[in-house]
């Protein structure tokens, strides 16, 4: 769906940090959206988590236990929070040359990086479902 | 120009920060064109009290058409103080340092305003309009720091206004600037050299246009003069006709976010980054702004002393071997020791690498390998010279093709 112009795909789920997960068997893939990634605007730099590292699902009271990285634009820095509990699979590496891929392709090619969730079943409860995100968004305004 | 989202680590934080100042908005000054801007599509954001556009399409994209086209700001925020009557001269040759006796009336040069200390209080430009009549550009963060300024060393035959709120000032810069405005004037541009400036019509509207600019391109300045002076449909007339004839050659409108790149690539120095009230012109490698040998000025002491003893850090560029964005704040190391700091810093969208300048001990010289910190992390750089583009490609010294 699309609100306000920004692009919500039905089959993920999101973070109140903008934040979107895939779910893929027992593992999360990990992006940002396509509201997070047009309001910071050409993203020209992806600090990437370590493969292997443990990360928390963020809570409204965030600790560096909870950052998966950050994305930076010319003019903010913004911190990636993990939406789930669990170790570091992967990342992508295709973001260290070309960052902008999260701009153009935010929920295919510009993903961050792949979780091996740790708790996931209970965890996705604390997400948010498209049309979830999409009246959060709404609410942004 | 210390744009804009703050370093934040929080999205929600930011995105708080772009809430406050959207409330913050209502009391800020609007510019002639808001209107303008914003159904061009700008993000809106405030500095130095106004509301100011900081992007429309991308910075990266703006960039690079101020670098391989042409771009068009408005800068109306900067600040325009009129000094004039028969001392004026002699009045702005002792609160400046760069020699006013050398001015011809419709030239301009660059300046600073020093305090006794020899500590800039703003860099500027001045242009001669009339026999006995300067205009002094300031920076829009310290407009009224240097009106006041004014004010307070103001002796003799002299009248002194801030003019700020009712000029228009836009930018247009690039390769093609020259080819986009000459479509709106008879004046032949080709005439006019490198900071010089003519009063002309642009599309039929009374302008004061200068060879001038914050990019490192060729371009112009031009300052919408005449009655009454504070308009948005005249202020709308002469940026509308200047994108129209720009559209052929992909002129963009741009914003503060473009300006800042354009001018950290080019190495020109912005206030609150590399200049401030406790750095001198010699030590921002800015002497060209000082004539020390014009005689007395307010500041030259200190700086005669400090020529005497040398100095003890000086504004260097740096290009980082390793990925990552250096920013205002951070340290820079020699072999693990802090011998300077970052005062600007991006990635540069032609070069598609970190930049960035600071201060460091004047043994750091370039060629230097030293490193950054960023997110806690040493990453390597070169200290280099600035520009930090290649200048037979770019900039107003290309070669043209």
């Amino acid at each position: 769906m699309k609100v306000g112009g920004y692009e919500v795909p039905e089959d993920l789920y999101y973070s109140r940090e903008h934040e979107w997960v895939r779910v893929e068997g027992k593992l999360a893939r990990v992006g940002v959206t396509d509201y997070a990634q047009k309001r910071l605007g050409d993203v020209v730099y992806v600090e990437l988590p370590e493969v292997g590292r443990r990360v928390e699902q963020a809570s409204e009271t965030k600790s560096k236990a909870m950052e998966l990285g950050a994305l930076e634009s010319i003019k903010a820095v913004v911190a990636i929070y993990a939406p789930l509990s669990g170790v570091v699979e992967d990342v992508n590496q295709a973001l260290r040359d070309r960052p902008e891929l999260v701009n153009t392709d935010p929920y295919g090619e510009g993903w961050v990086c792949l979780v091996e969730a740790s708790n996931l079943e209970t965890e996705l409860k604390n997400l948010m479902s498209a049309s979830a995100y999409a009246e959060f968004l709404k609410g942004l305004k | 120009m210390p744009i804009v989202l703050n370093l934040s680590n929080d999205f929600q934080k930011v995105l708080r920060w772009l809430g406050h100042y959207r409330r913050l908005g209502r009391h800020m000054k609007q510019l002639q064109l808001a209107r303008v801007h914003r159904s061009l599509g700008a993000e809106m954001v405030p500095f130095a009290g106004w509301e100011m556009p900081l992007r429309y399409s991308g910075i990266v994209e703006e960039h690079l058409a101020v670098r391989e086209a042409v771009g068009l700001f408005d800068v109306s925020h900067m600040g325009e103080i009129l000094v004039r009557k028969k001392d004026a001269g002699s009045f702005l040759q002792r609160t400046t340092t760069n020699d006013i006796s050398r001015l011809n009336v419709f030239d301009a040069h660059y300046s600073t305003v020093l305090n006794e200390r020899g500590g800039i209080m703003d860099d500027v430009f001045i242009y001669r309009v009339e026999e006995h009549a300067y205009m002094v550009v300031t920076n829009a963060i310290n407009i009224e720091k240097i009106y006041g300024w004014f004010k307070q060393q103001e002796s003799g035959d002299v009248e002194i206004q801030n003019i700020t709120d009712t000029t228009l000032m836009l930018a247009l810069q690039g390769p093609r600037a020259e080819q986009v405005l000459q479509q709106l004037t008879e004046f032949e541009l080709d005439q006019l050299g490198r900071f010089r400036a003519t009063s002309i019509e642009v599309a039929g509207l009374p302008t004061l246009v200068s060879r001038t600019g914050y990019t490192g391109e060729d371009g112009f300045e031009l300052y919408l003069t005449g009655e009454p002076a504070s308009n948005p449909a005249r202020a709308e007339g002469l940026w509308n006709a200047l994108l129209s004839a720009g559209r052929g050659v992909g002129i963009k409108p741009c914003g503060l976010g473009a300006r800042d790149t354009t001018r950290l690539e080019a190495g020109f120095v912005l206030y609150d980054h590399e200049l401030n009230e406790e750095t001198t012109p010699f030590e921002a490698k800015i002497s060209y702004a000082v004539k020390l040998e014009k005689g007395e000025f307010i500041g030259r002491e200190a700086l005669m002393r400090q020529r005497a003893t040398g100095l003890r850090r000086v504004r260097i560029g740096m290009r980082m071997l390793d990925r990552g964005v250096p920013r205002q704040g951070y340290r820079v190391l020699e072999d693990g020791e802090e011998v300077g700091y970052v005062t600007s810093g991006t990635i540069s969208p032609l070069l598609n690498v970190g930049i960035a300048m600071g201060y460091a001990s004047p043994d750091i010289a370039p060629g230097a390998r030293v490193a950054i910190e960023i997110h806690g992390k040493p990453r390597a750089a070169e200290v280099v010279n600035w520009p930090f583009y290649d200048t037979e490609k770019y900039g107003f010294t290309r070669r043209m093709t």
